[in-house]
């Protein structure tokens, strides 16, 4: 190697000057399979997709889900999206930033998806992310809680669930939590 | 037989001035190799912690003269049982700074410049200079990073044969507790950190509801109000490791809620080790991990003995048990894979490229979208940047590309013909033909 | 000054407050402060040993600034012992350093009594004729030993003590102790009260798998006349019946009591390895026996009486899908057993102590209690004396190196290691030392290597020429870099050592720092 070394040393003292190059975007792995999945995105109708930071910031997004069916007909929640640079190797970090009486996401905006913690394997792609997600809605559970209040009432009282979702989606009070209208 | 006069390099001329059997290709021994890896090699060394301190004075000690190192941290108590540059005063100052120091002071002519500040800030041109990059790292993160910037120097030529002026080497080191790992990269010839990512198990995390709803060990509370209790509590404030309040606000919710459940085993030390993800560290594992990498740095710059090839594990546990792995690049990786060599003129457009990737007899690819260095040049899907993207497609690439002679572009889209299309990833080396100025040289950083 | 407790959290996370307390206890000797010597210690001062003492006759040469970080420029012509010790002592001010002026080989001859106040003794780059000595020396005194050596890129780490017994071997994977097939009562009544098929799915989905296992155990031997499965149909049927029981897809309980199933198929009993350390003649105590083997005699009973064939229950679960009310309930019975085997195990100890004339109490609940919990896991090494070694070394084991492959290159270092301490004996120095007349070195130094293959029982064994070559080009040069590498892993291993926990290595490592196919010699 060393021989190399030294050419491209005697190279470069002549090459000094000769171009400027300043420090130039570097492209990780991680963004590179995000660009695929995203590229490949076959949405459900009820999601829709955005990028606050413009076309060329992929790594932060935010999904908006609209149910179709279900408790959550007509409510409107938005999810935030942060992908790391060695995605797919973690999963994706996602937040509802929309205030939801949901047995398996907290006020916090924490989601309970179990392929977002403990089940994620990199052959998974933000498209399957984004089904789970949708399916919380259509069919929440309350085997797995982490609104333990609002998970209680699905399995006891699922009529009680049902006007709590309402009077949570249409904005107003749960119990003593208040809840913004997201219809 | 003759004494030899006094040297300091007494014991390494043996290896650097003889001759041998079992040595590098290149291998030239005498008193010029010795001078020209003084004067020539510039050895870059990423992490002043464990394995940094120890990749410093090893390196020191083998003949190199030009050191730099970076590291963006600043002394903790925690490190002095191992980061043996460190004492208690020099708690709170930079690692790079003081570890630069210690070894100069200690070591007669060597020259080590120190680099405050994180491996992202530095420009490519920065790292395009050292002869040889090692890696002292604890993060996947990183590695993968300073992977990727090694890897975007390299070329390959018309016949996807690595040019060896490209070649920008790696050794890598990590350890935890009595484990270890040693490896070469040599890009376009062994694998890349990229190619193996799968070698470094994801870090364990558990189910939220769990932790909500049927907690069970000592962790799972720590984490508990690590994530959930600490967000719901302070709303808005983001919770900082390193600051003792916090650590210690976490580690009384964790009692509570172990108390709560009758959980046993919340300790303040457990706390800090969960929250923080703490990797147990020893200074012995670190010095063998350290001294494997600056060994072979040795031998890949001098040539003075075969290397490793090119992955090596060391576990002390039980017994001691070392092992060579030789692993494969991956040779579609799309970090350091040669890609495909795509010939165009600078007038052809970006729809005209799209095309002409389908009809290409080694991608027909359809339904292709184009990024070149982080910026998304067309996007077939989601609609909304399509449309974002749609008015590139009647642009000459070559000015899409900022007028790059050469570079990398990633595409992917579905590839293959009827029922047997899947979709993939593909990495192309665009040439624009007669394009003046483009030689071998001063391509290597604009990769 | 910090908490001492901060400085040395990282590794209080591997070896504990126990370990952290052998070390502090510790004193340590260092033979020649070259940098494999130094670079052993530097490791130890910084964990924080008790004390070091730094021996080594030699005065600081220019040579030595080249590959010893121990020592500065300002030194040379002074005493290396001291600078080395000066060097040390600032890297931990808990550490005592300390350091004599005196070269080994002459403190080995004239005061063997000196070896016997340490409690181990690191020795670097002594030939062979000293190391015998110091081998018997440090064995008779009962002092704790290891050798370790740079050569050029080999180099080798022997450790050498009588008997080396582990309890807590502390080992990365380690199949938990369940008794899944061998219930005792309380954990077969607790897991009669928990239906299986209870119709509320959120308690479906939170019965953890040890009592599914338990109870599904139980089922399979009921309908085949009391067997469990064994063959591999039986095993695949067994977890079909599991996968069965699900009354949805998502049910992680059940997915996990199907991966663990081989959990109910292991064999009852202990383990061959276990069955070989209770067979040991050392079990048979008498009163000068250690600890140790007195817990072997009572463990040997135990297992024979209250333990109907199996060791003292460990006592801990690892986590499994649960509710959180079971998995405690759970853990408080298999705790509660633990207990109950720790209290017979005690009385056996008690009993035996007295019966060899000791005082019933002299061994301390808490050692009683780790034993018990690590029963399964307990190791002894033993170390042959290397005079043994090198006059006889175990024949098979020798001749599989010698011709197998992936061997090669480091038994070839062994001879070859060997071989330039005899070619020093004659020559007064080693082969390549000095620059001038390689080839004869070369060929002084075939003519010894051939020799002693044949003294060693290998005649025909031949060597290749290119690592005689090779030897011959290090003249015994110590590289900064290989001698870290060797320094690591002799520190390594002293820690294990003095800490009790993990196990050492066994046998002779020979560093390879051509390819880093560096093997471990059973000779």
């Amino acid at each position: 190697m060393i021989k190399l070394f030294k050419v491209k040393e005697k190279q470069r003292e002549l090459a000094k000057n000769a171009n400027g190059k300043g420090p130039v975007k570097k492209q990780s792995a991680g963004e590179l399979r995000l660009h695929k999945d995203i590229s490949e995105l076959n949405l459900p109708k009820t999601c829709t997709i955005s990028f606050p930071n413009g076309k060329d910031d992929l790594m932060n997004f935010e999904i908006t889900i609209r149910p179709d069916d279900g408790y959550y007909l007509g409510g409107t929640f938005l999810f935030s999206f942060q992908v790391s640079s060695i995605y797919p190797h973690e999963p994706p970090k996602v937040k509802c930033k929309t205030k939801v009486y949901h047995p398996n996401i907290d006020l916090e905006g924490n989601v309970c998806l179990n392929i977002l913690r403990e089940d994620w394997k990199p052959v998974l792609n933000i498209n399957t992310v984004i089904y789970g997600l949708y399916h919380l809605f259509t069919e929440p559970n309350y085997e797995d809680p982490l609104n333990h209040d609002a998970a209680a009432v699905l399995r006891e009282n699922p009529k009680m669930f049902q006007t709590n979702v309402q009077k949570a989606m249409m904005g107003g009070y749960v119990g003593q939590t208040y809840f913004q209208r997201c219809m | 037989m003759t004494a030899a006069t006094p040297s300091r390099s007494r014991d390494l001329d043996k290896l650097l001035l003889r001759p041998g059997h079992l040595v590098g290709p290149n291998f030239e021994p005498g008193p010029e190799l010795r001078e020209d890896i003084k004067e020539y090699v510039k050895v870059l060394v990423v992490g002043a912690g464990g394995l940094g301190c120890e990749l410093l004075k090893d390196l020191a000690l083998s003949g190199f003269r030009n050191l730099d190192v970076i590291d963006m941290d600043r002394i903790e108590v925690t490190n002095l049982n191992r980061q043996f540059l460190f004492r208690l005063e020099d708690v709170g100052k930079p690692k790079a700074e003081v570890a630069a120091k210690r070894v100069m002071e200690r070591v007669g002519g060597v020259n080590i410049m120190s680099h405050f500040c994180r491996i992202e800030d530095k420009p490519l041109d920065f790292y395009s200079d050292f002869s040889i990059i090692v890696l002292g790292l604890d993060s996947i993160e990183a590695r993968s990073y300073i992977n990727a910037v090694a890897c975007s120097f390299l070329e390959y030529d018309t016949d996807d044969n690595p040019r060896e002026e490209t070649v920008k080497p790696m050794v890598d080191g990590g350890t935890e507790g009595f484990k270890g790992h040693a490896r070469i990269i040599m890009p376009g010839t062994t694998p890349c950190f990229e190619c193996t990512i799968w070698l470094f198990p994801p870090q364990v995390k558990f189910p939220l509801c769990t932790l909500a709803e049927t907690p069970r060990t000592a962790a799972h509370c720590i984490e508990y109000a690590h994530l959930i209790k600490w967000d719901e509590v302070h709303s808005g404030k983001t919770f900082d490791p390193d600051n003792p309040e916090h650590m210690q606000w976490v580690y009384s919710e964790a009692v509570k809620r172990a108390e709560l459940f009758g959980i046993p085993g919340v300790t303040y030390s457990l706390t800090q080790g969960v929250v923080k993800n703490i990797i147990p560290a020893i200074a012995s594992t670190n010095a063998i991990i350290s001294a494997a990498c600056a060994l072979e740095t040795l031998k890949i710059i001098s040539g003075c003995s075969r290397t490793l090839t090119n992955y090596l594990t060391y576990n002390g546990v039980e017994g001691l048990h070392t092992k060579v792995t030789e692993f494969v690049r991956d040779r579609e990786c799309l970090v350091c894979g040669p890609g495909v060599l795509i010939e165009l003129d600078t007038s052809i457009t970006l729809r005209k490229f799209i095309d002409l990737l389908e009809g290409h007899p080694g991608l027909l690819l359809s339904r292709v979208s184009v990024t070149h260095r982080g910026k998304n040049l067309y996007m077939q899907a989601p609609p909304v940047l399509e449309e974002m993207t749609r008015s590139n497609l009647d642009v000459p690439l070559f000015d899409l590309m900022d007028k790059i002679p050469k570079d990398i572009v990633h595409v992917n889209g579905m590839a293959g013909k009827g029922d047997k299309k899947q979709s993939c990833l593909r990495k192309l080396r665009v040439v624009f033909n007669g394009i003046d100025g483009v030689t071998d040289v001063d391509m290597a950083g604009g990769a | 000054m910090a908490e001492p407790k901060t400085k040395y959290d990282r590794q209080l996370r591997i070896w504990g407050e126990q370990g952290q307390e052998a070390l502090e206890k510790s004193s340590i000797c260092l033979l020649n402060c070259g940098p494999t010597g130094s670079e052993t210690l530097k490791n130890l001062v910084l964990g924080g040993v008790g004390s070091v003492t730094v021996v080594d006759g030699s005065k600081l040469e220019l040579g030595d600034l080249g590959n010893n970080f121990m020592v500065d420029e300002s030194s040379v012509g002074q005493s290396k012992a001291k600078t080395v010790c000066a060097f040390l002592q600032e890297l931990n001010d808990a550490v005592k350093a300390k350091f004599i002026e005196e070269h080994p080989e002459a403190l080995i001859e004239s005061n063997p009594s000196f070896f016997s106040q340490f409690t181990l003794v690191v020795a670097t780059q002594l030939v062979e004729d000293s190391m015998v000595k110091l081998d018997k020396i440090c064995r008779d005194a009962n002092v704790m030993l290891i050798f370790a050596r740079s050569y050029g890129l080999t180099g080798f780490v022997r450790i050498s003590v009588k008997e080396h017994a582990v309890i807590e071997s502390k080992p990365d994977h380690f199949l938990d102790d369940l008794r899944l097939n061998n219930p005792w009562p309380e954990l077969r009544r607790f897991a009669e009260t928990i239906d299986l098929d209870v119709a509320d799915p959120v308690v479906h989905k939170h019965t953890p798998y040890v009592i599914i296992l338990i109870k599904m155990a139980e089922e399979w031997a009921k309908s085949h006349g009391g067997t469990l499965p064994s063959t591999r149909e039986d095993k695949k049927e067994f977890k079909d019946l599991i996968k069965a029981r699900m009354i949805a897809s998502d049910e992680d309980n059940y997915k996990e009591a199907m991966e663990a199933s081989f959990k109910v198929f292991a064999p009852r009993g202990i383990s061959p390895s276990l069955q070989q350390i209770i067979n040991d003649s050392s079990s048979e105590v008498n009163s000068n026996s250690s600890e140790f083997w007195v817990m072997v005699a009572a463990l040997k009973e135990f297992i024979a009486n209250e333990g109907g064939g199996e060791v003292p229950l460990e006592g801990s679960i690892p986590d499994m899908t649960s509710s959180t009310e079971l998995y405690v309930t759970l853990q408080k019975i298999y705790q509660a057993k633990a207990e109950t085997d720790f209290l017979a195990m005690e009385q056996r100890v008690k009993k035996i102590l007295k019966r060899i004339g000791r005082d019933p109490d002299s061994i301390s609940k808490a050692n009683i209690k780790s034993f018990c919990k690590n029963a399964r896991k307990v190791k002894v090494c033993r170390y042959r004396l290397i005079e043994d070694e090198f006059n006889s070394p175990v024949q098979p084991e020798l001749q599989k190196y010698l011709t197998d492959e992936d061997y090669s290159v480091a038994v070839g270092f062994y001879i070859l290691l060997r071989s330039a301490d005899r070619y020093a004996a004659n020559y007064n120095s080693f082969p390549g030392q000095f620059d001038g007349e390689m080839d004869e070195d070369i060929s002084r130094l075939k003519t010894i290597a051939v020799a002693l293959l044949g003294d060693l029982g290998c005649n025909g064994s031949t060597l290749t020429e290119d690592l005689i070559n090779e030897m011959c080009r290090y003249g015994a040069a110590e590289l900064h870099a290989v001698a870290a590498f060797v320094g690591g892993i002799a520190s390594q291993e002293v820690i294990k050592l003095i800490t009790k926990q993990f196990v050492p290595m066994c046998g002779t490592f020979i560093f390879n720092g051509i390819d880093h196919k560096s093997q471990l010699l059973s000779l």
